[in-house]
C-alpha cells in the first residue's frame, strides 16, 4: 500500500523523530528530493543511517508528486555505514596501520 | 595492510559461494561478515529450502549456510566473522581498501582494520521494507527478520497472538514458523488481490486455519505501552482504505513482511551506477554478464544485485567469484569459460516460469543498461505476477489400487525439483527446466512416501485405497509430536475441520529431517478433502 494509509502523526524516522507530517510539509513547500529532505529534517541522519526511512521519505515524495521511483534520485552516501565509536575515527591513523586485526 | 586478491564483504550464500569459488580458482580471499553466525539469510531459516538439489534444497536453511562456512574454510578463504565493513574507498592503484570494525569478545573492545583488495565483490543481500502507519512504532511491531531472529534463532516467543502483513514468500514461511512456535496467528493481510509467494507455501498456513485476507492492510495498531489492537481494512483499487471496513484484531505482535531492498550504502559510495527495477527490489547496481559493476575491479552478487532467492544468490556468487579470479588472470581459460556458460544456463532455469520471467528481463535489462543497448520491454519494470490457483481439489487416490499412491498437488511453476530427486522408483519427472510441474507415473509409485516429507512445499500426500477405509498421509512438523492411536481433527486444504479421524502411523527417521508422515484413516469420500490435522493442544 503507498503512504496514503498513513496518517499524520506516524513517525517516520525514529532515530531522529521525524513525522511524515513534516515530511508532507517539506514536500509541499518544493523541498523533493530525499537529500533536500535528509538536510532539512534531520531524516535519515541518525544511527540507522537512513535504513528504515529512505524508502518511506520515497515513498511519500512520489505520492505527492506523481514521480515515480525511477525519477526519484536517490540521496547521497558517505561512510561510515555502520553506526562506529567516535574513537574509531580519533585513533583511525595508529590503528590502521598496525591494525590488522583477527 | 593486508592485501588480497578478492575481498568478499557478506558471508550469505552468495558471498560465500563466490569466496569459495575465486580461492578454488587460486586467488588469496578474504570474507568478512557482521553477523558472528554464517549464512546471511539462511542461518534463520529452519525451513526446507525449495530450489533443485544442486542448491541444497530440501536442507533446512541454517545447515546449508553451515555447510557453506565448511566448504570456505576448506578451500583456504580467509573467513572473518563478527566484522561489519562501514566503508569502502578506491585505492590509489585501482584496487579497493575496505574499512572493517567489530567487537572482539576476548578484551570486551572493539578492533579495527583495514583490508586491501585488488577485487571487491559486495554481497551485502538486502534489508527489509518498513510500512509506517499510526502505531507502528510501538513495541510489538516487527519486521519478519526480527521474528525470526528471535523465534528461530534464540528460541523466544515474540508474543501470543500475531497479525502477519505480506504474504511473499517470506510473510508465509515466518507465519508457518509462529505457528510452530505456538504462536497464534489471527491473520495474515495482503494489500494485493493475489497472493505475493507460492501456493504451496500458502498451503501450509492455509492448513493450520489461518485465514489469508487478500486486498486489505493494517491501518493502525493501537494499545497501551505496546501492542494490543490492530485496525485492518480493505482496499479499494487505488489503494485507498474503504470506509467501513475496518475490524480490529486483538493482537500482541504485528509482523512485517512487505518487501526487501538491495543494501546499497558500500556500493553507491564507491559510485556504483543503479537502475530502478521494482521486480528487483527497487534501486539495484548495474552489472554486466560476470556481475562486474560500473567501477571496473567492483563485483555484486546475491540479493543485493537484485533480490530472487537463495539458489540464484549460490549461481551469482560463483559466477562473480570465476569472473573475479579470471580478471586476475587465475584458473583455466576454457574451463572458466565453460563453467560460466554452465552457471548462466542454471540461472536461467531458476528464472523461469511465471515467477521468474518478469525476473529474467528485469536481470537482462540491468545488464544491457549498462553495456549502453535500449531497455527491454516495460513488462520487466512490473512485479512478479503469481498465477490463479488452478487447485484441481478433491483428486482421490486411485479407488481398488492395491497400494497408496502419491499425490501431489502442486499446481505453479517454480523452481523447485527435491520430489524428482527423492522418489527412488523414477515415478516423478520434472526434468528441464526446473520451473516444470511435477508430473507422476502413477504405476511407478510404490507408495513409500520419500517424496511426501522431501518436499519443502509440503505438496505431497499419500493416499490408500485399497481398504475398507482409505487412508491419508500427510507431512507435519509441529509439536507435541503425533501419537499413534489418537483421535484427531482432520482438515482439509484450507484448514477447515472436516471431522475426527485416528492416526494410525506417525513415523520420523533421520533421513524425514523432522518432518513427520502422519496417517489418518477416513472415509473413502474423504480421501481427496483431508489434508491435515489441528493441531493437538498441549
Ligand atoms: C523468510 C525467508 C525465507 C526464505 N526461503 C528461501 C527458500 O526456501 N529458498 C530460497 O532459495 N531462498 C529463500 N529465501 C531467500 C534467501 O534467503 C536469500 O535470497 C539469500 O539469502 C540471499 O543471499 P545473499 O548472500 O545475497 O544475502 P544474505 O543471505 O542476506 O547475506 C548477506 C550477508 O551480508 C552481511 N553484511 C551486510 N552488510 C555488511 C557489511 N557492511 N559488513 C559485513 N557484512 C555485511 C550480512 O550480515 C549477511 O550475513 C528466503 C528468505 C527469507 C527472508
Ligand atoms: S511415494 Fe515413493 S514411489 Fe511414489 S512417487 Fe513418492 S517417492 Fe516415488
Ligand atoms: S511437489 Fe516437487 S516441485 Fe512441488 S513443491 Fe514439492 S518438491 Fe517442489
Amino acid at each position: 500500500m503507498g503512504p496514503e494509509g498513513s496518517k499524520p502523526k506516524t513517525v517516520i524516522c525514529r532515530c531522529e523523530d521525524v513525522t511524515v507530517e513534516e515530511i508532507r510539509k517539506l514536500i509541499e513547500k518544493g523541498y523533493q528530493t530525499p537529500d533536500e529532505i535528509k538536510r532539512l529534517s534531520r531524516c535519515g541522519m541518525g544511527q540507522c543511517q537512513g535504513r528504515t526511512c529512505r524508502n518511506l521519505v520515497l515513498q511519500e515524495i512520489g505520492a505527492a508528486t506523481g514521480r515515480e521511483g525511477k525519477d526519484i534520485p536517490m540521496s547521497t552516501f558517505r561512510p561510515p555505514t555502520k553506526p562506529v565509536k567516535l574513537g574509531l575515527y580519533a585513533r583511525a591513523r595508529a590503528e590502521h596501520e598496525g591494525g590488522d586485526d583477527r | 595492510m593486508t592485501m588480497a586478491d578478492v575481498i568478499v564483504i557478506g558471508g550469505g550464500p552468495a558471498g560465500l559461494s563466490a569466496a569459495t569459488t575465486a580461492a578454488a580458482h587460486g586467488a588469496r580471499v578474504i570474507l568478512v561478515d557482521e553477523q558472528a553466525i554464517p549464512g546471511g539469510q539462511l542461518s534463520k531459516q529452519i525451513h526446507k529450502f525449495f530450489g533443485s538439489r544442486e542448491h541444497l534444497a530440501g536442507t533446512r536453511g541454517f545447515a546449508i549456510g553451515r555447510r557453506l562456512l565448511e566448504d570456505a574454510l576448506a578451500a583456504g578463504v580467509d573467513v572473518r566473522l563478527g566484522r561489519a565493513a562501514y566503508a569502502a574507498y578506491p585505492g590509489t592503484g585501482g584496487e579497493f581498501e575496505v574499512a572493517v570494525y567489530g567487537g572482539d569478545a576476548a578484551t570486551g573492545g572493539s578492533r579495527a582494520a583495514r583490508l586491501r583488495g585488488r577485487r571487491l565483490i559486495v554481497a551485502t543481500g538486502a534489508s527489509e521494507n518498513p510500512l509506517a502507519f499510526p502505531g507502528w512504532t510501538l513495541p510489538g511491531v516487527m519486521g519478519a527478520g526480527a521474528v525470526q531472529t528471535l523465534v528461530n534463532v534464540h528460541r523466544v516467543r515474540p508474543g501470543r497472538r500475531a497479525l502477519m502483513v505480506g504474504s511473499g514468500n517470506v510473510g508465509l514461511i515466518v507465519t508457518y514458523q509462529l505457528l510452530q512456535a505456538g504462536v497464534d496467528v489471527a491473520a495474515l493481510v495482503e494489500a494485493m488481490p493475489r497472493i505475493g509467494g507460492y501456493l504451496v507455501h500458502a498451503g501450509k498456513v492455509r492448513r493450520a486455519g489461518v485465514p489469508i485476507l487478500l486486498g486489505q492492510t493494517v491501518l493502525e495498531a493501537s494499545g497501551d505501552g505496546r501492542v494490543e489492537r490492530a485496525v485492518v481494512a480493505r482496499l479499494d483499487e487505488r489503494g485507498q482504505a474503504v470506509l467501513g471496513s475496518e475490524r480490529s484484531f486483538d493482537v500482541d505482535t504485528i509482523c512485517l513482511a512487505v518487501g526487501l531492498s538491495p543494501w546499497l550504502e558500500l556500493l553507491l559510495i564507491l559510485g556504483v551506477r543503479t537502475a530502478y527495477i521494482p521486480a528487483l527490489g527497487g534501486h539495484v547496481p548495474l552489472h554486466d554478464r560476470d556481475l562486474q559493476t560500473s567501477v571496473p575491479g567492483l563485483y555484486v552478487a546475491g540479493d543485493v544485485a537484485g533480490v530472487e532467492e537463495a539458489s540464484v544468490a549460490l549461481e551469482e556468487g560463483r559466477l562473480a567469484g570465476m569472473a573475479a579470479a579470471e580478471s586476475l588472470g587465475r584458473g583455466d581459460r576454457v574451463a572458466l569459460a565453460r563453467a560460466k556458460l554452465e552457471v548462466a544456463a542454471r540461472l536461467d532455469g531458476l528464472r523461469g516460469g511465471p515467477f521468474g520471467a518478469a525476473r529474467r528481463e528485469a536481470k537482462a535489462r540491468q545488464v544491457n543498461e549498462l553495456s549502453g543497448a535500449p531497455p527491454l520491454s516495460p513488462a520487466a519494470a512490473a512485479g512478479p505476477e503469481s498465477v490463479p490457483a488452478s487447485r484441481a481439489d478433491g483428486r482421490a487416490g486411485i479407488p481398488g489400487r492395491p497400494r497408496p499412491v502419491a499425490v501431489i498437488e502442486c499446481y505453479q511453476q517454480i523452481p523447485c525439483n527435491p520430489c524428482e530427486t527423492a522418489c527412488p522408483r523414477g515415478a516423478i519427472t520434472i526434468g528441464s527446466p526446473i520451473t516444470n510441474l511435477p508430473k507422476l507415473d502413477v504405476d511407478a509409485c510404490t507408495g513409500c512416501g520419500l517424496c511426501l516429507t522431501a518436499c519443502p512445499g509440503q505438496a505431497i500426500f499419500l493416499v490408500d485405497r485399497s481398504g475398507e477405509t482409505a487412508t491419508v498421509t500427510f507431512p507435519y512438523e509441529y509439536l507435541p509430536a503425533p501419537e499413534v492411536g489418537r483421535r484427531v481433527t482432520a482438515v482439509d486444504a484450507e484448514g477447515r475441520p472436516v471431522g475426527e479421524a485416528a492416526v494410525t502411523s506417525a513415523r520420523m527417521t533421520r533421513k524425514t529431517n523432522r518432518t513427520w508422515a502422519v496417517t489418518v484413516t477416513v472415509p473413502h469420500a474423504y480421501a481427496g478433502v483431508v489434508r491435515g490435522m489441528l493441531r493437538p493442544r498441549r
